[in-house]
């Protein structure tokens, strides 16, 4: 069977102004499971944390994934509205925060560390998404962009409560300062997603660092002109560096094979052609009977 | 340190260090800038030192406060912002050393819930009670299904034992459509089999995002999608 998964790839860059990347990433194509973290916390500690949950997330996930955990198994109680694969995420994601978190309050030097994650499944007949924080997840189908995730941030929640607009949010001096991180609270719900892939999907994980310089406009046509994600990774980097690249950026692209070919062939195409025949007979055959 | 350059028509009138933790702005003597004109309220305006950072207030004044052209009730002051009391301008400038501290905002950083909720609590809103909205899909003629909450993530329908809609029907595909709740919305895909999607009478060969009151077709099948608020899902 053919991979769902046609190349995937991902680069963080310190940037120009930091001296320190605390930036982690993973890319599993194996597994199909991809992971951006944008840590936080002086010293050394926000690159701890954001190793820490890429690591973690990893680890739990692959354990969970392939022993086909039941959702009893699970750190924390299972969320009714997600797949079970969607349970593996967020809970690897819970638990991830439990470590960081007892890690914080435990010694002194990574007091107030945290990060945010971005993490995408992809598999034959699902792809799920999930976030923390302000790192993002871009979808480009058919030419257009999409949003899989949900910033938290005090100026995405008051965007979405109508009181400041996109642009205003973009301004504001508030636009860095996160309501939810992996290590702040005891208790994390991330934000997780589901949907069926399409032939050709193609996917943007990234911190910040990419996201403040750049526009999703930029980003969507980017995407579309790069058949490449190692050369759209590094694009993007170079984008961020000729902006003045204030923070860490890192990328993770991943792109989707054509994997619904076999709609195309001839024999499904009479087929269809006969259901459809044979579905008005039964509309018909249905209004003639009341 | 900062400073404060009151300007009347491109003219510097006087410069104010800004050596305080509050500076206030108006007509009256006792201010720390006063500004001696008609359209200056009596005390029109105050900038407050807050860490590295200089919030400037506007005192329920007559005539407004603007910064840069745009009205404001309260707001961060930049380098080079343009505050604008009736007639006179008031220029900020920021130190080298409080211009160095200023950009750490650039940095993330996570607010605790009180400072939340204060903040939240200005804006008229209360956290955590918010309604959710859910996705209901409500079958139209005779069909014995009645509605169906759209309660997970992702909905397949069709045929297939892993669909949360199973629809019957001999060309009905295995999942031949789902409804997936992105962050924008709801929004239906076509996923395959030989039984058209309709979105209010237009066939759907990709995915598009529901509205309230749409109605979809699955071969024989009619729906309805709205959404209703629900305390939690």
């Amino acid at each position: 069977m053919k991979s769902t998964i046609a190349k995937a790839a991902g680069l963080t860059d310190v940037g120009l102004k930091r001296e320190i990347n605390e930036d982690s990433f993973s890319t599993d194509m194996k597994l199909g499971f991809f992971v951006v973290a944008d840590g936080m916390g002086g010293h050394l500690a926000g690159e701890v944390a954001s190793r820490i949950a890429v690591d973690l997330i990893n680890k739990s996930y692959k354990k969970w994934f392939e022993s086909d955990a039941p959702e009893e198994d699970l750190f924390d109680y299972p969320d009714q509205s997600l797949s079970k694969i969607g349970n593996y995420i967020q809970s690897s994601i819970r638990l991830a925060n439990k470590v960081i978190h007892e890690m914080a309050a435990e010694y002194t030097d990574y007091n107030g560390m945290g990060t945010t994650v971005a993490v995408l499944a992809v598999m034959p007949d699902l792809i799920i998404t999930a976030n923390v924080g302000d790192s993002r997840i871009y979808m480009v189908r058919n030419g257009e962009i999409e949003r899989l995730s949900k910033d938290h941030s005090i100026v995405a929640e008051q965007v979405e409560m109508g009181i400041m607009t996109d642009e205003e949010a973009q301004q504001s001096p508030l636009r860095h300062v996160l309501t939810r991180n992996l290590g702040s609270a005891v208790h994390l719900e991330a934000e997780v997603f589901e949907i069926e892939p399409s032939s050709n999907d193609r996917f943007v994980l990234c911190s910040d660092g990419l996201t403040d310089l750049v526009t999703d406009d930029e980003i969507q046509q980017m995407v579309v002109a790069e058949d490449d994600p190692e050369v759209l990774c590094q694009n993007f980097i170079n984008k961020a560096l000729t902006r003045g690249a204030h923070d860490n950026t890192t990328v993770v692209s991943v792109y989707l094979s054509d994997i619904e070919k076999s709609k195309s062939d001839p024999f499904k195409k009479m087929g269809r052609l006969l259901a459809d025949i044979l579905t008005s007979t039964q509309k018909a055959t249905k209004i003639f009977k009341s | 340190m900062a400073k404060l350059i009151l300007m009347f028509k491109d003219q510097v009138m006087q410069e104010f260090p800004f050596s305080k933790e509050s500076m206030t702005i108006g007509r009256n003597p006792e201010n720390n800038i006063q500004v001696d004109n008609l359209a200056v309220s009596g005390y029109h305006a105050k900038i407050d030192k807050v860490g590295s950072k200089f919030i400037l207030t506007d005192l329920q004044s007559t005539n407004s406060t603007f910064v840069n052209d745009k009205k404001i009730v309260s707001c961060s002051l930049k380098d080079r912002d343009k505050i604008q009391i009736g007639k006179h301008v008031i220029l900020f400038l920021s130190s080298e050393k409080d211009r160095a501290e200023q950009s750490d905002i650039d940095e993330t950083m996570l607010l605790d819930t009180v400072q939340q909720r204060e903040l939240l609590a200005k804006q008229g809103t209360v956290a955590g009670q918010s309604l959710k909205k859910i996705g209901v899909l409500s079958f139209l003629g005779s069909s014995e299904i009645g509605e169906v909450k759209l309660v997970k993530r992702l909905s397949r329908i069709g045929k297939a034992d892993n669909c949360e809609i199973k629809l019957s029907g001999l060309f009905m595909g295995n999942t031949a459509a789902a409804i997936s709740k992105r962050p924008s919305g709801y929004t239906i895909t076509f996923t395959g089999g030989m039984t058209k999607l309709k979105v209010n009478g237009q066939v759907i060969k990709e995915s598009v995002q529901l509205d309230d009151y749409d109605t979809i077709e699955l071969g024989s099948y009619k729906l309805q999608f709205y959404q209703k608020e629900v305390e939690s899902i």
